[in-house]
């Protein structure tokens, strides 16, 4: 297995992230979020770099990573698009509109697009219930969707 | 209505600290710093204030629980908001941040509290670059730091993302996840307020919890304590969602009548249905029937119907809903959030979906319904924590209320089908 | 009742326990059955299972009794209706998505769910949908198979990684129901303590590979007996069907064990059936040109008493002929206290010879401390390892000092040439330079010996590659240590460094205020018990010296011998000269593990006779003029001193043809005219008991089934050593061999179940001497001294320090005991790269 180094930019925002907390431990789950963000998928190496900087072993390192659904072992797409299906969306159309954006992508639900642009996974609730029905792409929030809001915010994304 | 929280919160640029001490911010710290650590737990208390993230139990009893004589001691401000029909805390974490850090820094005076960290839930990511910049900002102006005007305290306040699991608003959960492990909640005893975060005296309290102790300690506990009913003082957000023609967060009185959050705040059913349901507090807690909407929203008349006020998110379910598709969704929720440690929660949630869903599929029989009953009842404070007995709420209740929904499925048996 | 018990009532019953118990153990007490899964008593409480749910009198739901501690006057119920609707509801969860496997699963018989269910749980499940599927039999590692469907995700196997283990290699991944045990990346799960993992899984889930389907628990016969691979003796049970050994587990002991074992106890045992047993006695042809040997030469079809007896007279031959000081007896430090005892009343009665030995290193009885049980390390403020490394040598005491560290306030001194694994919870790690051990423990008793206000030989730090500023640190921390147990290896101390240790344990004892006890840790099975067994040329049995005539002559009588014997090499070294005429080799192998390489089969050529008395084939075996069969561990009774002091017995789990070792050799006695008949090992031990200062007390009721103590031997004033403690100089850099727990050996051949632990040979260096001599982590490279060399991989990890090279002995194939030369001491080794 190659190793996996941090480049000096990460290393930079570790040291930053580590000064935060009397134990370094604590900072697992934002190196993890770090490398998910920056590879877009959280590698077996990606596990031991951030265990030995943790002073943990690998296996830990792998139990934390794959409690939480913000943690990927395979690539996801540059956009990760994050349907919200619970009772609040439900309430206000949801189901359909996931339908109707998995055949937009031409993918189903769980997958990516070919060109490796899009994931579309369903998500629970987003806390922004009040402008349901919502989905959540990357770090922007969209509410309030219609099927041509929906058109209108994916032809948008480059 | 008498606005706390929602004071100014419209105001344009009210995240800049310059605004927001425009506005009277940050004031209460001159007034705080003037008495006494202990005077401030003790007009937390007079207030009545009790936790708004959904367990409503006393914040100033919860902050006189910390262990004597042990240091150093942590705050944890819990912004995992992830209760569903839930998004109160987004607004006041987007909109007026440095209300918070107020708040944060009172609590931490009053306890002595040297570091605080806000856990928010990971898909925060950016509100947690407008909570950096307001502590920055916070920092630049000497409110945060070492010997904060003058007094001694030292302070400095961290925010903290986690990564995607509803169990981590659970305060104990809460604490092994921001100590870098998996959300599994702790034994307790020992409880927080002895050994929480790295085993040494923790408060945690939710965002709008914190965000009303500036108001406290500005206008004094008594004016506080006016608002309110006799067992829940002061003014309440509630995230009205569903099928209501104005969604929204709104704040309350604590006593207002549902009806009015619901038709006059909220505008009323959409689509000019009919109300059928709706969960006062999130889907943790039971759901009522239409014709109990004139429970007054507060803890001891909703406990008193049979639910709870719980996060304070009003779902509203019109009559064109189905209640089992509605639970089975909830259901579903459950069992895909619980973290897995103990077995009811675990087993159980996984086989109340399988039930539900055979039923959805016309293959039910009223049997169903008494053994989820006793399902539900082995489940029921059985379990390692509360998660098992959030999700036992809905399916209980909407047998209670909504068993015509459940049997409109066991009349359609197709011939030939088991 | 004092301050420090709690009374209170369960099902009606009263009961007082000690403050911090838990409701579930407090149960136990007064036979109150409250079932439980995820609970263990060392691993503590998980609270995940809910099976133990009592009902309590004032608390408004069920609690579970596991995570409880109790309370004055709590009352607590555990067969109320409310309590048994929800032991059924637990059980009904548990057993929701578990496979019904128990016709085909190793557990049935001895699992927990099955035992519950039967007691607590409901005769039907309603579960009407398709159980969950997950992978089947899996391996977790070459000796664990883990079934995922049958795991009901207890975490006491994970709990077991974290908090006992520590290591953190067993974890949880994923979240609710799609929980599963696993490890980083699929990886085997390797420690040197997995296999406990199989002992605590309260369902099939993890079970042992070489097991598997081999036999029904119940139709096991259980030995209850001792490991016999280390001096740990950790207490394990045999399975064994028709005459076959199925399994071992762990028998649990707190005050040796603590309830585990390591993989090499549970899985170390295919010597057992090796096909290179030695099943009869024999007589070698061997190549020595037909050299004449002066006995009878005994016929193929001669049975082992002739045999035997032919030997004892042969010997008594020699040794009336060239006295007594040309026989000798090397002994085995793996022999049981009987074997030895019966060898060395053998040479000193029967043949007036105090020739005899039982290893190269130097060491002598007693202490001038306490002598600690293993317990006491958690019971200690400091464990102050010198020399020793228990992770690769008694890897129960790895745990022990992990728990201690971590749940008991220990802090842990390392004082040792090189890097080891336990540094990681050392508070404090020193290191000395590789042959410099003298000096550094000197220099320590010194610098105890100036706050004392005592008086010491003036040591200071130099050539040791100390500071001063660590060694004053070192000082302080021993001084102000309120109790510390010292735990030395004799084995690997060089030279007459173990008077130094005891040099070093009298000036402790002198701290007014401290309390002090030592652990002699040498790995080997017995090593203790050799030396209370007097296989020693300067001291009978009890550690009774050589020069305490008087005492001899009353205990053992007029003609014991009283003149001072041959050491180990120094009977090698006789042989060579011609001086030696015969050997006794018990259970030893001088061959590969003596020092001196070649110069020992040489040496061993010239006798005119030599016997070899073991259980496999070996080296010297092949040398031997008669091999004499031993059975060996899992055939033999006997008992086994450990290195706490305490004496337990090994049983017999298998039955062969073979006589006992012990009678073995009290036919030879017979032969040289001694009459006693001992009819049992027990009678043996009853000898011992009567003749052994110490052993007064061992007999077969106080040793029971968890052993005794026996009275601790007082060392004799250490004087100082005439030794020179210089470091010395040489050519090369200083060899240091260490120990590696899994060597690939006789008794862990290639057949073996551990073989993935084998390791290559490598050489450690510290950076500083590759550099000089051009070598690169990873090259190959040849160490050599005259005729002998090891090939090996460098290693550059500063393992040692400058001037040292560390070799660990990963197998016999090495040959690393011929690098050093037949005198035993201080070596030099050429390093090049190849």
């Amino acid at each position: 297995m190659a190793g996996f180094t941090f480049s000096e930019k990460q290393e930079k925002e570790i040291d930053r992230i580590v000064a935060k907390y009397p134990f370094k431990k604590s900072a697992m789950l934002p190196l993890l979020t770090l490398v998910q963000r920056d590879e877009r998928v959280v590698s077996p190496e990606a596990m031991v770099a951030i265990s030995e900087r943790l002073d943990c072993s690998p296996a830990y390192v792998q139990s934390v990573m794959s409690f939480y659904t913000m943690y990927h072992t395979e690539k996801v797409g540059k956009y990760m698009i994050l349907f919200c299906i619970n009772i609040s969306c439900q309430l206000n159309g949801c189901d359909k509109l996931l339908e109707y954006t998995a055949q937009k992508l031409d993918i189903k639900v769980g997958g990516t697009t070919a060109d490796d642009k899009f994931t579309l996974h369903r998500e629970e609730c987003l806390a922004d219930c009040t402008n349901a029905p919502m989905m959540r792409i990357n770090d922007t929030f969209y509410g309030e969707l219609t099927e041509q809001r929906i058109d209108q915010i994916l032809d948008s994304l480059s | 209505m008498t606005q706390i929280l929602f004071k100014n919160i419209d105001m344009k640029d009210l995240t800049d600290i310059e605004v927001y001490e425009k506005q009277g911010g940050y004031q209460s710290l001159k007034k705080a710093f003037a008495q006494k650590p202990e005077e401030i737990v003790a007009m937390v208390k007079a207030s009545g204030l009790r936790g708004r993230g959904g367990a409503g139990f006393p914040t100033g009893l919860k902050w006189s629980f910390l262990a004597k004589d042990v240091f150093p001691r942590y705050l944890c401000c819990n912004a995992d908001e992830s209760e569903p029909g839930t998004c109160k805390d987004r607004e006041l974490l987007l909109k007026n941040p440095h209300m918070l850090i107020e708040g944060m820094i009172l609590c931490s005076y009053a306890c002595s509290i040297e570091t605080g960290y806000i856990y928010m839930r990971g898909e925060f990511h950016d509100l947690s670059f407008i909570m950096d910049k307001a502590l920055d900002e916070a920092r630049a102006k000497g409110y945060l730091g070492k010997n904060i005007q003058g007094t001694g305290l030292n302070l400095d306040i961290h925010t903290h993302l986690g990564a995607g699991a509803y169990i981590c608003g659970e305060e104990s959960a809460l604490l092994n996840s921001l100590e870098g492990g998996r959300g599994e909640p702790r034994m307790k005893p020992p409880f927080p307020a002895v050994e929480g975060l790295y085993a040494k005296p923790t408060v945690i309290n939710n965002v709008e919890t914190l965000c009303v102790v500036p108001y406290i300690v500005n206008e004094g506990a008594e004016k506080y304590a006016a608002l309110g009913t006799e067992k829940s003082k002061g003014t309440k957000l509630v995230s009205v969602s569903g099928n209501v023609k104005r969604p929204g967060n709104y704040e309350i009185v604590m006593g207002t009548s549902t009806r009015e959050i619901i038709y006059d705040l909220a505008g009323g059913i959409r689509d000019d249905n009919n109300l059928k349901a709706f969960i006062p507090g999130g889907s943790s807690v039971p759901m009522l029937p239409a014709d109990q909407v004139d429970v007054a929203y507060d803890y001891e008349s909703l406990a008193a119907a049979g639910t709870m006020l719980g996060s304070g998110a009003l779902i509203v379910i019109d009559d064109k809903v189905d209640i089992v598709e509605t639970t089975l969704r909830l259901i579903s929720f459950y069992m895909h959030e619980s973290c897995g440690k103990c077995v009811p929660c675990r087993e159980g949630t996984r086989w109340l979906h399988q039930i539900v869903e055979r039923i959805l599929q016309h293959k039910g029989t009223l049997e169903h319904l008494t053994k989820m009953e006793d399902i539900c009842d082995n489940m029921s404070f059985k379990t390692f924590c509360p998660l098992a007995d959030a999700c036992v709420a809905p399916v209980v209740s909407s047998i209670k209320h909504f068993r015509s929904d459940y049997e409109k499925y066991f009349k359609n048996i197709p011939t030939g089908s088991v | 009742m004092s301050d420090n018990e709690i009374t209170l009532t369960i099902d009606g019953k009263s009961v007082t326990v000690p403050k911090g118990t838990k409701v579930v153990d407090a149960a136990k007490q007064v036979n109150v059955d409250i079932p439980v899964f995820c609970y263990h008593e060392k691993i503590g409480p998980l609270g995940c299972c809910r099976m133990c749910l009592v009902e309590v009198e004032k608390m408004p739901k069920l609690m579970t009794a596991c995570t409880m501690t109790v309370m004055p006057d709590m009352v607590v119920k555990t067969t109320t209706e409310k309590v048994e609707k929800a032991q059924n509801g637990v059980l009904e969860f548990t057993l929701l998505n578990h496979p019904l496997d128990c016709p085909v699963c190793d557990k049935g018989g001895e699992c927990p769910l099955q035992d519950n269910t039967f007691k607590f749980g409901a005769p039907e499940t309603r579960m009407e949908f398709d159980r969950h599927h997950n992978a089947k039999a899996t391996p977790l590692s070459p000796v664990i198979t883990i079934d995922r469907e049958r795991c009901i995700a207890c975490q006491r196997c994970t709990a077991y990684s974290e908090r006992i283990e520590q290591s953190r290699d067993l974890v949880m991944l994923n979240r609710g129901f799609k929980n599963e045990v696993g490890t980083f990346n699929n990886q085997s799960y390797d420690t040197r303590f997995s296999g406990n993992v199989i002992d605590i899984c309260p369902v099939g889930a993890l079970t042992n590979t070489e097991f598997r389907f081999k036999a029904r628990t119940w139709d096991l016969s259980n030995t209850e007996t001792l490991c016999a691979n280390c001096a740990c003796n950790c207490n394990i049970t045999m399975g064994t069907r028709l005459n076959e050994l199925m399994r071992i587990e762990a028998r649990p002991n707190d005050a040796v064990d603590d309830g585990w074992i390591c993989d090499k106890g549970r899985w170390g045992h295919s010597f057992v059936k090796s096909k290179n047993k030695i099943l009869t006695a024999r007589e070698n042809s061997r190549g020595n040109g037909g050299r004449p040997t002066s006995f009878p030469a005994f016929p193929h079809d001669c049975s082992l008493p002739e045999a035997v007896s032919k030997v004892a007279q042969a010997f008594k031959k020699i040794a009336t002929e060239h006295g007594p000081q040309s026989v000798g007896f090397i002994g085995s430090p793996y022999a049981s206290n009987e074997d030895g005892y019966l060898y060395q009343k053998l040479f000193r009665q029967g043949l007036g010879s105090n020739n005899i030995d039982h290893k190269t290193y130097q060491d002598t009885p007693g202490l001038p401390v306490n002598h600690y049980g293993v317990e006491q390390i958690e019971s200690s403020n400091v464990v102050l390892l010198i020399a020793s490394d228990p992770t690769e040598e008694l890897p129960i005491l790895d745990l022990r000092i992990k728990k201690a560290v971590t749940n008991c306030g220990t802090r842990l001194v390392s004082l040792n040439d090189q890097k080891i694994e336990l540094d990681k919870q050392a508070s404090l790690s020193v290191r000395y330079n590789v042959g410099s051990e003298t000096l550094a423990l000197d220099a320590l008793t010194y610098g105890l010996a100036q706050e004392l206000g005592e008086s010491a030989s003036a040591q200071g730090v130099d050539a040791t590659g100390i500071s001063a500023e660590t060694m004053k640190t070192l000082v302080e921390t021993v001084r102000s240590s309120m109790k510390i147990c010292v735990v030395y290896n004799p084995a690997a101390l060089s030279g007459g460094a173990v008077s130094a240790v005891k040099r070093l344990l009298a000036m402790i004892a002198k701290v007014p205020t401290l309390e002090c006890g030592a652990i002699p840790a040498a790995p080997m099975t017995n090593a203790v018990g050799a030396m209370d067994m007097g296989l020693l040329p300067d001291f009978y049995p009890g550690g009774v010296s050589i020069a305490d005539q008087e005492e001899i002559q009353k205990q053992w009588g007029e003609t014991a011998p009283t003149e001072k014997g041959l050491s180990a090499l120094e009977m090698i070294a006789r042989a060579e000269a011609g001086e030696l005429k015969a050997l006794l080799v018990h259970r030893s192998n001088p061959v590969l593990d003596f020092p001196g390489g070649s110069k020992v089969i040489t040496a061993l050529k010239k006798l005119d006779l030599l016997v070899v008395h073991d259980m496999l084939e070996t080296e010297t075996a092949e040398l031997a003029h008669i091999v004499l069969p031993s059975n060996g561990p899992a055939y033999d009774e006997g008992t086994t001193t450990n290195i706490g002091g305490r004496v337990q017995a090994r049983k017999q789990a298998l039955t062969s043809e073979l006589k006992p070792d012990w009678e073995i050799i009290s036919l030879m006695l017979n032969a040289l005219g001694d009459e006693t008949s001992y009819q049992r090992a027990s009678e043996v031990t009853g000898e011992i008991a009567q003749k052994v200062p110490g052993y007064q007390k061992i007999g077969r009721r106080s040793v029971g089934k968890a052993g005794c103590n026996r009275e601790p031997i007082t060392s004799i004033d250490e004087q100082v050593s005439t030794e020179s403690a210089q470091v010395g100089a040489g050519e090369g850099l200083r060899l240091r061999v260490a120990s590696f727990l899994f060597t690939h050996d006789k008794i862990l051949d290639a057949s073996s179940k551990l073989a993935h632990h084998f390791q290559p040979s490598t050489a450690h260096l510290h950076e500083e001497d590759a550099k000089k001599l051009g070598i690169q982590d990873g090259n190959a490279i040849l160490l050599s001294v005259s005729n002998a060399r090891l090939e090996a991989t460098a290693k550059v990890d500063n393992r040692c320090q400058p001037g040292g090279v560390l070799v660990p002995k990963v197998s016999d194939e090495q040959e690393v005991n011929s690098l050093i030369g037949l005198q035993g001491g201080p070596t030099w080794v050429e390093v090049r790269k190849v």
